[in-house]
């Protein structure tokens, strides 16, 4: 510690006494290192045990054939979903959705398999609930690949019975057969595409918030201002040195969450990792540098606090975590444009989900560069602005 | 102090103090207006794919069009091969490949299966079901027009051979939210949180910013601090129930209406619902204070939790998947319970005897949370005594 007495200022100077800021301030640490890897952990154990299966369901059997059963009994196998109850009316199902004991009820009508057989085309009818996105299109899913799979069974068994071969039976109930590939997310498993999208929103958010925290206690008063330039023997080099601790440290938190993602998670990791880490710094560098600007901007130190949780806490649904901003309005889309996180995920989905070539994944690493190049002259200039103001009632 | 000279002087500060008086009021306003933004347009409509069209007859051109009639797809390239517009995909310019392959025409007349294939990208849940739900559609209805001409052309009467191309027909019925949409689905649940978020910062910051020590000097018997320490938590939670009884009742009834999302319940049972919701809440944000000490503290937790929050919640992604530590921590958020009791007493027209447990268990919370409120407030009233005995 005594070294740095004697230690001339310039960049280092500022570089060194930010870490030991960091050292001894337990607040910024936990927000800067503790608070992100926790939440990420959380985030981890919400969505490790993937997607449900065997939502329970309930049956109202009107018919009670051995058809109905048939009918149930797929359903009951689809991993979607779970029959766990009959039901003896239309009113008891509906009332155990709204509570949410059932999310679905498969209704099979009175004379089912008589009139399958006679040609009448009874209707098998499913209620579910749609308030509840994702369940609501599970359950439904189950139920909508196992009655048509029966009902072509029936098929089947009439054209057999009729003498036509099995295999051609076949190919005539479906005459154009829809082979569905699943492009980048083969497995269909979500918590792939959610875990990695929601790193970026959470960094996002902590990065910008807590720079403007940290740039925001050296320039809320113009005495702290000047002694930090005077540390740095110039205000560009203090700058720097101001940021650079939070850069390394926000981008080993990064790495470490990666690591568990693609080491321990077996996250897929198609593309170039350099050109991910490239993606990461230039994604953190705006992000401070955003946080940074709200500081010198906004006095004091709060209000560029709350500014910064306004951009950046609802950012996630500009992002297109969870609703595709192929479907926003026009500002929401634009506002996705400027935020550093939604092309820093394009970066990443590109480079670790879709394997993106590399020829095609250059635009947003440029975007992000754009970003960065953009941000830094405009800190530059309010930060000599600021040296003008504070000169002159000197001069 | 009594009950009332703390709500007064609670109830001042909201307004008095900037930094509250933004997130309790500006803050809840500029949500109202730009949190909603990205899920307006309720539906994915008109996802662009590319067709690969390597049969190029009249019926593959036809099934390429009937593609691009779902409202689901839009037809936005013809292709020459696959490897061409998988690059497209890659470049975001489209989300789904429909490949038509040779012969696909004259497979069909004779009578033999003739097979399509759809890439789609599967990135997200919701796209990949809409692109390949509109292709299975499209592909069902032409092959069983397909399959009743053969059958009538073998002598079948039409209404049997409409039968056994469909013996069973199934029908899915959406009881709430019948057009699926997004806004409908996510908003209710959005704005209470937004709510919670904005009350807990609001609570934190008031406990934190200097004025809310209300403890008063001189040495006093127990059953006094107890009793002053009940009445500054009862005081503080009145205040805010004050404040919130504007927002809560925009953000639960006016803002939803605004955005033209159906509500099946009545107002009254939504705001007696939202009682014991936003006293759990202010009560939690008396502990925050209590735990953090920092008004930037609070700000900068708060900024930070509210995705996680959004998760723990349960409509971003089913309770049922959750590991069991993971619910349990989740049901010590407020948030958790209010969401499924005010969306089920909202948007599906429950009575509060249906949703009984959650009202309950928001009671609970209030107990909870507001009794470890006190004892944090008779510890202040303790300690100087026994720093002077």
């Amino acid at each position: 510690m005594q070294r740095r007495d004697n230690q001339p200022p310039g960049f280092s100077l500022v570089f060194w006494r930010e870490i030991v800021w960091l050292r001894r301030r337990p607040l910024l640490l936990a927000l800067t290192a503790v608070l992100p890897l926790g939440l990420m952990l959380l985030l981890t154990a919400i969505l490790s045990a993937g997607l449900a299966t065997q939502l329970p369901i309930a049956v109202l059997d009107l018919d009670g054939s051995e058809l109905s059963r048939a009918v149930i009994r797929a359903v009951d196998a689809t991993p979607d979903d779970a029959a766990v109850l009959h039901v003896a009316e239309l009113s008891e199902g509906r009332h155990l959705i709204v509570s949410r004991k059932i999310r679905g009820l498969l209704m099979l009508p009175r004379n089912l398999e008589r009139d399958v057989f006679a040609g009448r085309r009874p209707e098998v009818v499913f209620f579910y609930n749609t308030q509840t996105f994702t369940v609501g299109n599970l359950v439904l899913r189950g139920a909508n690949a196992a009655v048509p799979s029966v009902a072509a069974g029936i098929r089947i068994s009439l054209r057999t019975e009729e003498g036509i071969p099995v295999e051609e039976a076949k190919a005539a109930i479906t005459p154009i057969p829809v082979q569905t590939h699943a492009l980048f997310n083969s497995t269909l498993n979500y918590v792939h595409f959610l875990l990695t999208a929601l790193l970026p929103a959470v960094l996002q958010t902590v990065v910008v918030t807590t720079m403007a925290y940290a740039v925001g206690l050296d320039v809320e008063t113009r005495h702290r201002f000047a002694v930090l330039r005077r540390l740095g023997g110039g205000l560009l080099p203090a700058m720097f040195g101001k940021m650079l601790p939070y850069t390394i440290l926000f981008l080993s938190i990064l790495g470490i969450a990666d690591v568990v993602l693609f080491k321990y998670l077996e996250l897929p990791l198609r593309g170039e990792p350099e050109l991910l880490v490239l993606a990461a710094f230039l994604f953190v560098l705006s992000c401070q540098f955003i946080g940074a600007l709200l500081a010198m901007l906004l006095r004091p130190v709060g209000v560029a606090v709350s500014i910064a949780t306004v951009l950046t806490a609802p950012a996630f649904g500009f992002m297109g975590i969870g609703f595709p901003r192929l479907g926003m309005n026009e500002f929401a889309y634009g506002y996705g444009e400027i935020l550093p996180g939604t092309w820093y995920l394009m970066a990443r989905v590109d480079q670790t989900i879709r394997g993106t070539p590399i020829d095609l994944s250059w635009k947003p690493v440029l975007v992000l560069t754009g970003f960065v190049v953009v941000l830094t002259g405009l800190t530059a200039a309010r930060i000599l602005s600021m040296r003008r103001a504070a000169a002159e009632p000197a001069s | 102090m009594t009950l009332l000279a703390v709500f007064r002087n609670e109830f001042g500060r909201v307004f008095a103090l900037r930094p509250v008086l933004s997130v309790m009021v500006v803050a809840a306003v500029i949500y109202a207006l730009f949190y909603p933004q990205p899920y307006l347009n309720e539906a994915l409509r008109k996802v662009p794919i590319a067709v690969v069209d390597q049969d190029r007859t009249q019926t593959s051109r036809d099934l390429a069009r009937q593609v691009d009639a779902t409202p689901d797809i839009a037809v936005a390239q013809v292709l020459p091969d696959v490897p061409t517009a998988e690059r497209e995909v890659y470049a975001r310019r489209i989300f789904g490949i429909l490949l038509i392959p040779q012969h696909f025409e004259r497979d069909l007349l004779h009578g033999r299966a003739s097979p399509i294939a759809l890439y789609a990208d599967a990135s997200y849940f919701l796209m990949y079901n809409r692109m390949s739900g509109a292709v299975s559609a499209v592909s069902r209805t032409l092959g069983s027009n397909v399959e009743i001409t053969r059958l009538i052309s073998l002598g079948v009467d039409p209404p049997v051979a409409a039968a056994a191309s469909d013996p069973m027909p199934f029908i899915p019925v959406p009881l709430f939210n019948p057009q699926g949409g997004y806004a409908t689905y996510i908003l209710p649940a959005a704005f209470v949180l937004l709510v919670q978020q904005m009350l807990l910062i609001g609570v934190g910051l008031l406990g934190t910013l200097p004025g809310a020590e209300t403890v008063s000097p001189r040495r006093r018997r127990l059953g006094d601090a107890l009793y002053e320490a009940i009445a500054v938590v009862a005081g503080k939670l009145l205040a805010y129930l004050a404040v919130e009884a504007v927002i809560v009742t925009v953000y639960l009834i006016g803002l939803p209406y605004l955005y033209g999302i159906p509500r099946l319940g009545s107002v009254a049972t939504v705001l007696a619902f939202a009682l014991p919701f936003t006293l759990a809440v202010g009560a939690l944000g008396l502990v925050v204070a209590a735990v953090l000490r920092n008004p930037l503290a609070v700000q900068l937790v708060f900024a930070a939790v509210g995705l996680p929050f959004f998760f723990l919640a349960g409509f971003a992604w089913p309770t049922e998947a959750m590991p069991l530590a993971v619910q349990w921590l989740a049901k010590l958020l407020p948030s958790t319970l209010a969401i499924d009791g005010l969306v089920d007493v909202a948007q599906l027209g429950a009575s509060l005897s249906d949703v009984r447990a959650e009202f309950a268990g928001l009671w609970g919370l209030v107990a909870i949370y507001a009794g470890i409120a006190v004892v944090v407030e008779f510890g202040k009233r303790r300690r100087p005594a026994v720093a002077t005995a």
